[in-house]
């Protein structure tokens, strides 16, 4: 509550939680934006601008946080797609609202060291759900690709893959989002280096034309995938595999996502989990060294 | 969730303007709605909290309490089990004398010394109870428990009931039905007639009746009830048919003769069940008493004057206050002025976590408690405040067959200053009226806080290794 | 002109809400007096001492005494104001058992809280008066939750105690005393809008990590997590307990790449333990110690350990109205540490580039450097020069109403008593949980203030819900110069001509 007797203001200030991968855009200089998207928990907006990330998600505090996500501390804002909006000078402007953030999170936190052993153990619990594209040519070849590091195998099925299937977030984005993320992220933190520049390679092909060959949300999705960005709770699949955490709940948390997002974050982790174990040197637990 | 994986969920508790600063990060909070403790309480509240047995003691405690497997085995003479030696009666709460009680609490002595023979008119049995020559002692010093009144001479025929898990045994005399009754204060020739009654028929009958059953299950038959909508306190009337349903025909094959008036009584009067209700929920508290450092409450007692109660970590000490007077509904042309204060050691069933703590199940008795049914939810629901433990086996539809809250700790009464809600019968203030009503009680606030001074006394230094 | 005192029972709120409440009617029109406060010993002296006659009552009772144009307009206020608070914190209203909602009535003790909130809840955020905080942090503990005690006036055996209890329960105890902490970008307490980055705080001392971290975000350094402490626990008595147990917290955690232990020079012995610990780790750990080495120093030694450049920090030094006295500088503080800082800056002379004469950086180093850093606490930190510090955090200052940082009355009123030959120093701290707008009201007492200069130490970030540089211009524009370093601050102040 607030107790004053301040005079109103034209703007209703409100506050929220921000995810580092929209802080450039929130920190540049104000530009517009649209609404993409409404729906009960919030809403996508879309900015004008060249760069990805392009599309911030606007979030209730209680829903998925996106790694584009900026969460709502009060009740989610009521929108119609095609709204205008702005972006930037430090805030998120929406009609008479004017969001900020009021803490700030990172969407890649880095997983330390892991043991290829026990990445190894706890891989085998990976359970598959049902992704969306089981049996999809295209996902058979990215898996054999990954595994065997044969690149072009790999880059063939990721052309393939963008943009496939129904939805704000198709499948085949989200099978892609999820290996890329555990290429990068597990790859260094079991100092698989083939791993991190499979990762490299997969995130220049696959961003260079998303934004022609999927939805605005995917293309900023797939952009921050790019960079080891994820939402919560592919970071604590992750964080489990590497033996900090249980990895059952965190897995039942992850297929809770979406229609059959989470299960198709899961297809693409687990690809990117046994490619890193086949990149491992093997047997060496490197001693963590600091620079 | 580890510290430092995540943003976390935050627990906050006093300053609000904290807890917005966190509504304004978008944080999830679980906010207390903090009040300070009962006045005086703040120094011993930190010694009994600091001490290193409390933890595990209220542990035990409540796992004994809870565990309990209470089982009706037998109705006997008073004089049988218990060591009554003439001329002596039990009488409910904490000890008292002559001198300090009540009319409901004289009537029924008086009543007493006329069932037993002990005087042969009342102005006799007045005079021989005012000079000290009758022993009176409370029921809880003798592994038993009487309702309203509670007094209990040598020839009344209880209920046995054992605790198989833990060994113990409580008692509790018969119940006798409504209105005009002995443990009302009632005694005139219609309450000796049917005490009468019940000496030669009705006692060894169910005596019999019970030896042919063999031993019945009282928790099962109380967990039963609470989802047919009893709480075994002021409503025992599902619990008294299923008791019917099992003893019926053992009545009739013990006692043929006898069989139909039998049941016509026992099913005549809605709390029959009450009395065994109560003695299962003593032989349950009985086993959770005497663990050193336990802040658990083992006994709640009225005795018409005093409220009083003990404490596990504290031994056979009593912790008393005045008695208040119930808020509820009267019978006929009474009011509050012909009410006693409050009486009986019926709140062994709050002790145990059903009466008022399980009123959630029993929304029937709200609108005679004089309230409404979300009244009834939220007065369950705040004893999880100032409870241990959820019961096991007694659960409440209503909640999502959620345990009863069950096993009091007196450093919450302390610190939420909420009162344990106690469902009571009403007596007469004058001796020899009887029932006058029905309602809900609150006990004194300084027998719980002078438990804890004592705790605080006893409590272990966490320091002294 | 009329009054009304009265009594509601059985009603509770904090002191912060009902000193805000208080606030607001107080802004009402032709209010003359509005108390509205826990019917305490004092509070009840304090009506009979503003000509009320109050009704018998205790603590545990809400007491309003009004005295103005129209009082029963501001009980009207005062009726709304309240019962949006208990709508906000979703309590049950007036009936004691009230409505049941599919909750049911709220919680009343962290115990249930915690059962409540189930297997989400991480931290215990504990800000209830410090005699009663026991209960509710041993609630905590043995719910596996971590504890952070905001409130001061705990008894020592009780920080103790707890902290024993914590490492049974494997959970961590920051505090009593603890003001800030910030958990994966979370701030508790007092804390500033940090991005997030590579650096682990560990502080016994609350605005002095806010100090260091507010100058790293601005160097463009972000900070994962803030662990308080408590400003007790590298004492004798409790043997940094809390801090050994942070230290190996953010060991472990992955994304920790360097850890600063922010903390006045700790107890001897306790710092052959804590450097044990320290060696032990394979986390570096960069030490800031207050009275040894200036906060600005240790947050720029972290800089270079990370190989960041360290930037100028930003200041707007405005030349002084009328020389002062040299050397008078009266220190007006809201943080202890920061407070101590300044005292020893101001008391070494004019041309000294640091508080002491010990090496920088060393943790364990000479017992013999400068203790000025032990005045924090005492209330009266005064310095060797003709400078007077005051730390109005201090408890002694805050028995009995709010923190300086919430609570700008008595800075106010200092301000407006500093000699016109003296230099006035004050820190103004940002971030949550402070005054949302510390300008509003300390800017005019500063373009007031009779003092020679006024100088202004400002902690906090841009990202801060009061915004850095919005509070910079509105202390300028009142005359008075910015930096958001205290040490520069203070020598400023001391060597100002």
């Amino acid at each position: 509550m607030t107790v004053g007797t301040r005079a109103r203001r034209p703007h209703v200030h409100a506050t929220g939680a921000a995810s580092t991968a929209v802080r450039p855009l929130l920190d540049a200089p104000r530009r517009a934006a649209r609404v993409l998207a409404a729906f009960p928990a919030g809403a996508y907006l879309q900015v004008r601008t060249d760069r990805e990330p392009s599309v911030i998600a606007l979030l209730a505090s209680g829903a998925t946080r996106l790694p584009n996500a900026v969460l709502l501390a009060g009740e989610p804002p009521r929108l119609t797609v095609g709204d205008d909006a702005s972006v930037g000078d430090g805030a998120v402007r929406l009609g008479r609202l004017s969001l900020r953030a009021s803490r700030w999170w990172d969407p890649a936190p880095p997983l330390g060291e892991a043991d290829p052993a026990a990445l190894r153990e706890a891989a085998a619990g990976l359970t598959a759900g049902e992704p969306a594209l089981a049996g999809e040519p295209a996902v058979e070849l990215l898996a054999s690709g990954c595994a065997s590091g044969r690149l072009l195998d790999v880059l063939t099925a990721a052309e393939r893959l963008v943009g496939l299937g129904p939805g704000l977030t198709p499948s085949g984005d989200d099978v892609l989002a999820g290996l890329m993320v555990t290429l990068r992220l597990l790859g260094a933190a079991t100092g698989a280096g083939r791993a991190v520049w499979l990762a490299d390679w997969l995130a220049a092909t696959v961003t260079y034309d998303a934004r022609t060959r999927t939805t605005p949300l995917s293309a900023t999705l797939l952009h921050c995938a790019a960079l080891g960005q994820a939402s919560p709770e592919v970071a604590a699949v992750l964080r489990a595999l590497t033996g900090r955490g249980p990895l059952e709940p965190a897995l039942r948390r992850l297929h809770r996502l979406g229609h059959t997002s989470g299960s198709d974050l899961a297809q693409g982790i687990g690809i990117g989990a046994r490619s890193v174990l086949s990149f491992c040197p093997s047997g060496s637990f490197r001693s963590r060294e600091y620079a | 969730m580890t510290l430092l994986s995540g943003p976390p969920h935050v627990v906050t508790a006093g300053v609000d303007l904290l807890r917005e600063a966190l509504d304004a990060q978008a944080v999830p909070t679980t906010p207390v709605d903090w009040r300070p403790p009962l006045p005086g309480t703040a120094g011993a509240l930190a010694r009994v909290l600091a001490d290193p047995r409390r933890r595990a003691a209220n542990e035990r405690a409540v796992h004994r309490l809870t565990s309990s497997r209470p089982l009706l085995v037998g109705v006997r003479r008073a004089s049988e089990l218990l060591d009554l030696p003439q001329p002596m009666f039990l009488h409910a709460g904490p000890p008292l004398d002559w001198e300090r009680a009540s009319g409901p609490m004289r009537g029924a002595l008086i009543g007493a010394m006329l069932l037993e023979g002990y005087a042969l008119a009342e102005e006799d049995a007045r005079a021989r109870l005012e000079s000290g020559a009758v022993r009176l002692e409370p029921c809880h010093h003798h592994r038993t428990v009487g309702p309203m009144a509670g007094v209990v001479s040598p020839s009344m025929w209880m209920f046995e009931v054992r605790d198989d898990v833990h060994e113990g045994v409580a008692y509790c005399s018969l119940n006798e039905g409504l209105g005009r009754v002995l443990r009302y204060g009632a005694y005139g020739p219609e309450v000796l007639d049917r005490l009468g009654w019940m000496d030669r028929v009705l006692g060894p009958v169910l005596s019999a009746a019970v030896e042919l059953a063999g031993p019945i299950d009282l928790r099962a038959l109380a967990a039963q009830a609470l989802q047919m909508g009893d709480e075994l306190h002021n409503r025992n009337r599902a619990a008294t048919s299923l008791l019917l349903r099992e003893l019926a025909p053992y009545v009739v094959n013990a006692a043929p003769g006898h069989a139909a008036e039998v049941l016509r009584f026992v099913g005549g009067n809605d709390h029959f069940f009450l009395n065994a209700a109560m003695a299962a929920a003593k032989v349950s508290a009985d086993a959770a008493r005497d663990v050193p450092g336990s802040s658990l409450v083992v006994a709640m007692a009225r005795n018409g004057t005093d409220f009083g109660v003990q404490v596990s970590g504290l031994g056979d000490r009593w912790f008393t206050g005045p008695a208040g007077v119930p808020d509820g509904l009267y019978l006929g042309a009474y009011g509050p002025a012909d009410a006693n204060p409050d009486i009986g050691d019926s709140t062994i069933t709050e002790t145990a976590g059903l009466g008022g703590f399980a009123m959630a199940a029993a929304p029937a008795i709200v609108r005679f408690v004089g309230g409404e049914v979300a009244d009834a939810v939220a007065a369950t629901r705040s004893m999880y405040e100032i409870t241990l433990a959820e019961h096991p086996a007694y659960q409440i539809p209503a909640l999502g067959f959620r345990g009863t809250p069950v096993g009091i700790d007196v450093t919450l009464v302390a610190r939420t200053g909420l009162l344990p809600v106690v469902n009571t019968g009403i007596a007469g203030r004058v001796a020899g009226t009887g029932q006058v009503g029905a309602g809900l009680v609150s006990p004194p606030v300084e027998a719980f806080t002078s438990a804890l001074l004592a705790l605080a006394e006893s409590a272990l230094d966490p320091f002294d290794q | 002109m009329s009054s009304a005192v009265v009594v509601r029972a059985g009603v509770y709120h904090d002191s912060v809400t009902l000193m805000r409440v208080s606030r607001a009617l107080s802004d009402l029109p032709g209010m003359d007096v509005a108390l509205v406060a826990m019917a305490t010993e004092l509070n009840l002296a304090m009506a009979r001492d503003l000509g009320f006659d109050p009704p018998p009552a205790g603590p545990a009772d809400l007491l309003v005494a009004l005295r103005g144009q129209d009082v029963a307009a501001a009980e009207r206020e005062l009726d709304r104001l309240l019962s949006a608070l208990s709508s906000a914190r979703g309590s049950s209203g007036s009936s004691s058992y009230g409505l049941a909602g599919a909750e049911g009535p709220p919680p009343r003790t962290t115990r249930s809280a915690a059962a409540r909130a189930g297997e989400d809840a991480g931290v215990a955020l504990i800000s209830v008066p410090g005699e009663h905080v026991l209960p509710e942090a041993v609630d905590a503990v043995e719910a596996g939750l971590d504890v952070m005690i905001f409130s001061d006036g705990v008894p020592v055996w009780q920080e103790v105690l707890l902290k024993r209890l914590a490492a049974e329960h494997g959970v961590l105890v920051m505090g009593p005393d603890c003001g800030t902490a910030v958990i994966a970008g979370v701030g508790l307490g007092f804390a500033n809008v940090l991005r997030p980055g590579p650096v682990g705080v560990v502080a016994a001392s609350g605005t002095g990590a806010q100090q260091v971290t507010s100058l790293l975000d601005l160097a463009g350094v972000g900070v994962r997590h803030v662990l308080g402490v408590g400003g007790r626990d590298l004492s004798r008595e409790v043997g940094g307990l809390s801090a050994v147990r942070a230290l190996r917290l953010l060991d472990e955690d992955p994304a920790t790449e360097l850890i600063v232990l922010v903390s006045k020079p700790p107890d001897p012995e306790v710092a052959r333990a804590v450097q044990e610990v320290v060696e032990s780790l394979r986390t570096p750990v960069v030490p800031a110690l207050t009275g040894r080495d200036d906060l600005t120093d240790a947050a720029e030694r972290v800089l270079r350990a990370l190989g960041t450049p360290v930037p100028a920090w930003p200041s707007w030094p405005a030349p002084a109205r009328r020389p002062p006295k040299p050397g008078a500088v009266r220190g007006l503080y809201a943080g202890g540490t920061l407070c101590a800082e300044a005292a020893a800056i101001a008391a070494s002379g004019p041309g000294a580039a640091s508080a002491s004469g010990a090496a920088p950086g060393s943790w364990s180093g000479s017992e013999s450097g400068s203790e000025a850093g032990a005045g924090t606490g005492s209330g009266e930190a005064s310095g060797r020069g003709s400078g007077e510090f005051v730390d109005f955090g201090d408890d002694a200052y805050t028995r009995g109403r709010a923190h300086p940082l919430i609570d700008p009355a008595l800075r106010l009123d200092a301000l407006a008593r500093v000699g016109p030959g003296e230099v006035a120093l004050l820190d103004v701290v940002l971030g949550h949980g402070a005054d949302p707008d510390p300008a509003a009201s300390l800017a005019p007492a500063v373009a007031r203030c009779p003092a020679a200069a006024v100088v202004v130490a400002l902690v906090g970030t841009e990202g801060d819900p009061q915004g850095l540089h919005r509070q910079a211009a509105a202390f300028r524009e009142a005359g008075a110069s910015v930096f958001v370093s205290n040490a520069q601050a203070a020598r400023y102040a001391r060597d100002l001509r």
